[in-house]
């Protein structure tokens, strides 16, 4: 049984009591979505983060480069200045202990296992510094904050939130017949104005029904089309960190035609194609073999699958009844599989069950009293740093895809090697002294 | 490489039992040969790194970019001067360039770029095993693979127990705890980890070379000549995704192209007589832009080279069908246009490293797309 709780959730503390009905005990953990455990200052929202990403990009790519043209190494201290300032190396560490913290301290560490699956199906990868500033807090408040409403509503949340529009390039997705297209500037500068296909490929390929879903290249550009004009807002002076709204003058006229169905020109198109989407077969089938991947086998079974579909069809893509069902399963064929962690939930794992966790994450009051503009200390960098070494930052990602659910690929002779090595240190390091 | 089915059915056979724990010397008769593929991520310009020679249009596109000095490899390429040590393979026949050449990749994202010349297929992110994985697959050369990076890279997946090599300055728990461990693996059957456990416990970790790409390739060079170590190893040279301040002789471009020739020399050095039995190419997303952009760098593109050394060169040769630089000779009017799948490249060497059928590799490797058998032109058999 003990397995049980290692795959759903983080294993058992040395002093902690099993519960006399494990399986119940797991499921009411998934029913709502509660406040975080971490009660440290620093939880801001994804659209505050935005000003410190404008600001180290603004001053960065035009006040800095300008300024030092001529003088590279003045440069480098200026812009290192700039991180500082802007907290760049402190915000990642200070997520990742809100982040960890859900894990191995709150009473729904079920929860937290889901909360790290799902932010690594809508990935954000390493990409225009989003990791440093804005992944950490689009991770609590479009993911975290969706694990009790409908599959539906997360998807469309995750798709228009302002990192994964940046991540996915669909700012520059822009109707090649828009209004937008037949300006002037656009001749000038030459920047003219085309389909940027990669969110839209993503959203059917990598969020939705994936390729089993039996997309055409076709599809994909209609997609992309019904997507264009879903960007950050222009105002008089920039679009650098602004909210995402329907830009009607970049938007394709015209109608779409997606799968066989087709949709109206305008604003209102991208949800219903959204709902189409993640109620075609494809994506229920989907989302329900990664779960198993997840939390059960690298190869799921059709019988594993079909229960959570099932719930998926009778609760309309209601998350908590989908977690439901995947616990359910995960429960049932508890002694049968065996499931090697990735290297992320192994670390909190391993804390979790040395009971060395009374002193992992770093405690709140040390990670508050931080101020910008100074030096992040080494103790502080220490969570970003280690989960760069283990081979799985969550806010690191190379690729839109996210890391890999199958435990073959974490199988490999240096990543286990490191995995010894920062066990001991972690006993060394964290253990209550 | 020509070899009939018997031939075929030996080698597997052989291969099996030794894998089977009959210790055969299976590679008596015939030499271990190895492949070594460096991955230039970022998209290498072929035309920085062989550029075309005597070429007014590209030199006026360029300006700002070109070499003024270059190594001269034919009467129509040169080559970068940072690529000494390959033209010190050149000048012994041991070294040759494909030209003009591309996996089957149009786009330009990166990510999508170097996940398909990993997979070697035809969508991004659709494959989860690399071809070199495969091939190794269908050659039986479990437990051969030697990856310097810290994550196993897609481009070997598909065969068991690679191993790989990317150290840090830290230190394995106490010889007692390692055996418990150990044991616990063995309790629960848990193979696959304690035979990773096991190559982690040969290694020397008092002895800490660093991670930079010399010492590594001295590191994989010496694995390699070692009759009972690894046939396969990969490198990883980072930021050739030079859009401003690419830079001539010197520069961004100049330190990647300098990276790769250290490695190329390292393992030159320490593959010692076994160099002549390995192949080492390199294999990059895409080419960039012939033209510069505005902040002296280049763009995204398709075409590029793949740099080939080693003892299994057939001979010193710039391969290729050259398509031109021209306006409309252009892909998309502005990058160097593939005139060959470099898989048609890959395959090839794997054919002659490995001793396999090339329609084998072309059918259980690359999925049966149309590939050219290029192993007699380029590879000694």
């Amino acid at each position: 049984m003990k397995n049980f709780f290692r795959k759903v959730a983080f294993g058992l503390k040395p002093d902690e009591k099993i519960s006399s009905d494990p399986l119940v005990w797991a499921q009411k953990q998934v029913e709502t979505v509660p406040e975080l455990n971490w009660k440290g200052k620093h939880i801001y929202s994804e659209k505050e983060m935005r000003k410190y990403w404008i600001t180290q990009r603004v001053e960065e790519n035009t006040t800095l480069r300008k300024k030092y043209k001529n003088d590279p190494k003045g440069f480098e201290r200026a812009e290192k200045q700039l991180e500082y300032d802007t907290g760049g190396k402190y915000w990642p560490t200070n997520e990742i202990c809100i982040r960890h913290a859900e894990g191995i301290r709150s009473d729904h560490p079920v929860l937290a296992k889901l909360w790290y699956f799902w932010t690594n199906h809508f990935t954000i990868s390493k990409t225009q510094r989003l990791h440093q500033y804005s992944t950490g807090a689009y991770q609590r408040e479009f993911i975290r904050a969706n694990m009790d409403k409908t599959f539906e509503t997360m998807v469309y949340e995750a798709t228009v939130a302002w990192p994964m529009i940046m991540h996915l390039d669909n700012k520059d997705n822009i109707g090649p017949k828009s209004e937008s297209a037949r300006q002037e500037w656009r001749r000038k500068e030459k920047r003219p104005a085309t389909l940027n296909e990669n969110h839209a490929r993503e959203l059917m390929e990598l969020h939705t029904i994936s390729p089993k879903g039996g997309y055409t290249q076709e599809d994909v550009q209609e997609l992309a089309k019904i997507m264009t004009g879903w960007r950050p807002k222009w105002t008089k002076k920039s679009d650098q960190g602004t909210d995402i709204r329907f830009m009607s003058d970049r938007h394709e006229p015209g109608k779409k035609t997606v799968l066989g169905k087709t949709y109206k020109n305008g604003r209102k198109s991208l949800k219903i194609a959204i709902k189409d989407l993640v109620n075609h077969p494809s994506c229920r089938e989907f989302i329900a073999t990664k779960l198993c991947r997840y939390l059960i086998t690298d190869q799921p079974t059709k019988q594993m699958i079909a229960p959570i579909i099932k719930a998926w069809e009778l609760s309309d893509g209601y998350l908590p009844e989908v977690h439901k069902a995947a616990i359910k399963v995960a429960f049932e064929y508890n002694d049968k599989y065996k499931k090697f962690q990735n290297p992320e939930n192994w670390w909190i794992q391993t804390i979790n069950m040395s009971g060395a966790s009374y002193a992992y994450p770093i405690p709140e009051k040390k990670m508050d009293r931080f101020k910008l503009g100074f030096l992040v200390t080494q103790e502080l960098k220490e969570p970003d740093w280690r989960l760069e070494n283990i081979g799985y930052h969550p806010y690191k990602a190379k690729q839109p895809n996210g890391y890999s659910d199958l435990s073959t690929d974490w199988l490999s002779t240096e990543l286990i090697i490191r995995r010894l090595m920062y066990a001991k240190e972690a006993f060394h390091q964290y253990k209550v002294k | 490489m020509k070899i009939n089915r018997r031939d075929f059915l030996k080698t597997t056979a052989a291969t099996s039992l030794f894998f089977a724990g009959f210790g055969l010397p299976s590679f008596a008769s015939q030499n271990k040969k190895n492949l070594v593929v460096i991955m230039l991520e970022g998209g290498m310009d072929g035309l920085c790194a062989v550029p075309i020679r005597g070429d007014k249009n590209f030199k006026k596109l360029r300006s700002k970019i070109n070499l003024k000095k270059t190594l001269k490899l034919t009467s129509d390429f040169d080559l970068h001067p940072a690529l000494e040590n390959f033209k010190a393979c050149w000048d012994q026949n041991a070294a040759s360039v494909f030209h003009a050449t591309s996996i089957p990749y149009k786009g330009r994202s990166h990510f999508e770029g170097q996940d398909m010349m990993m997979s070697g297929g035809t969508v991004p992110y659709q494959e989860k095993t690399g071809w070199l994985g495969r091939g190794m697959n269908l050659a039986g050369l479990k437990g051969n693979g030697l990856a310097m990076s810290l994550p196993m890279p897609l481009l070997i997946r598909g065969v068991p127990l690679n191993n790989n090599y990317f150290p840090i300055r830290s230190s394995l728990p106490q010889k007692r705890l390692l055996n418990i461990i150990e044991e616990e693996f063995n309790q629960y059957s848990e193979k696959d980890l304690s035979e990773t456990l096991s190559i982690i416990r040969n290694r020397d970790l008092n002895y800490f070379p660093g991670t930079n790409a010399s010492t590594l390739a001295l590191e994989a060079g010496k694995l390699l000549s070692d009759p009972n170590g690894p046939r396969v190893a990969v490198f990883k040279v980072e930021n050739f995704d030079t859009h401003a301040a690419q830079g001539g002789e010197n520069g961004a471009h100049a330190d990647c192209l300098k990276e790769y020739d250290q490695i190329l020399k390292a393992l030159k050095a320490s593959l010692g007589s076994t160099f002549k039995d390995t192949l080492i190419l390199t294999l990059t997303e895409f080419g960039r832009t012939i033209k510069q952009n505005g902040g002296n760098g280049t763009e995204h593109g398709y075409g590029t080279a793949v740099l080939m050394a080693g003892g299994l060169i057939k001979k010193s040769k710039v391969h290729g069908d050259w398509p031109g630089l021209k306006n409309k000779e252009l892909f998309q009017g502005r990058d160097l246009n593939a005139t060959m799948d470099a898989r048609s490249i890959y395959a090839s060497a794997m054919s002659t490293v490995f001793d396999l059928d090339f329609k084998r590799i072309q059918k259980d490797v690359f999925f049966g797309d149309k590939l050219e058998n290029l192993s007699d032109k380029l590879f000694k058999a």
